[in-house]
């Protein structure tokens, strides 16, 4: 998988140009910003991933309009989708596994651990966490963003996230060994 | 797109325009035989859209096309068409249309949305969305399902 940002070089122009209502802009930025959201939403959601990758697609572009500066687009995408997904996910009553990329990610966090078996069992693992505990991992692991972006996406103090990571961490290991 | 079919796609598209005219419906009809009637634009849109008496597409197989639009006074209207299975969506200097459609069991689920463009309209088209809006787009799937019938 790519982990480089978007070309968000090309999305500033059409970010510009979706504010003024321009429809087919908004359809190329659309096509754009899909596989970010849906990376973002799929281990946060994993159960009910295509409606919130649906519902946080929503909130950006009715949202669209209000950000003011189309270079900041990217880190307002990331806030959008992961608050709808763990909102999403949260709607939900049982939660369940993970796609492949963010199993092959998130096996780092196992360290030595190998194995063909690991995919379905890291999902499992996951699927058992958390929304709060995933949407912490996703930002930190998957998004490699530092304690103070992942506060302020997810709308909490560092001291809470740093708290959450760690919990969130020891508790992936734990059901690990266990 | 990634998870996204066409008609969540213009549903975001038409949430990001604020469009005062969207609609989908189920249609009863197999989807071939419904996105004949848009994939023939030129032959079917004066049909469905009482305004539009002429409507000409560019010739090739691009996904990206001109068109031109003759309103009902002889008006002409410049369009960009982006035209591809269960996706189509044109835009002039004053308004946008979007329709798309997938299958849905044996029949199909069609989505049509429309808006005008200058951001000055926003009034009149929440107006008009609250007043004329989903009459207008339901009549419109309805005109969609009479046209693919008869196909």
């Amino acid at each position: 998988m790519d982990d480089s940002p978007l070309p968000w070089d090309a999305a500033a122009p059409l970010v510009r140009a979706a504010q003024r209502g321009d429809a087919l802009a908004m359809d190329d930025l659309l096509e754009l910003v899909t596989p970010y959201v849906r990376r973002l939403c799929a281990p946060i959601a994993p159960r009910d991933t295509a409606d919130a990758v649906q519902e946080a697609l929503i909130a950006v572009f009715r949202g669209l309009k209000g950000v003011r500066d189309p270079v900041a687009f990217y880190g307002w995408v990331r806030a959008v989708s992961v608050r709808e997904a763990v909102r999403v996910a949260r709607r939900s009553a049982g939660e369940v596994a993970v796609g492949d990329e963010e199993v092959v990610r998130l096996r780092e966090l196992l360290g030595e651990v190998r194995g063909g078996e690991l995919g379905l069992e890291v999902r499992d693992l996951l699927g058992r966490m958390s929304v709060q505990h995933r949407a912490v991992l996703v930002l930190r692991e998957i998004e490699g963003l530092d304690e103070r972006a992942t506060a302020e996406v997810l709308g909490v103090p560092e001291g809470t996230v740093k708290s959450r990571l760690h919990r969130a961490r020891s508790a992936f290991r734990k059901a690990w060994v266990r | 797109m990634s998870g996204v079919d066409s008609v969540d796609r213009l549903r975001i598209v038409a949430a990001g325009l604020r469009a005062p005219l969207y609609a989908e419906a189920h249609i009863e009809l197999p989807y071939a035989q419904v996105w004949a009637v848009v994939a023939d634009l030129e032959g079917e849109l004066p049909h469905l859209l009482s305004f539009v008496r002429e409507f000409r597409v560019a010739s090739g197989d691009s996904a990206r096309k001109a068109a031109v639009a003759v309103d009902a006074v002889g008006l002409r209207g410049d369009f960009d068409v982006r035209l591809s299975p269960g996706w189509c969506l044109m835009q002039s200097r004053l308004v946008t249309m979007g329709m798309a459609a997938v299958e849905e069991g044996d029949g199909t689920r069609f989505a049509v949305c429309g808006a005008l463009r200058p951001a000055a309209l926003g009034p009149v088209q929440r107006a008009y969305r609250r007043v004329l809006g989903a009459r207008r787009a339901r009549a419109f799937l309805s005109e969609v399902e009479r046209r693919a019938a008869l196909r």
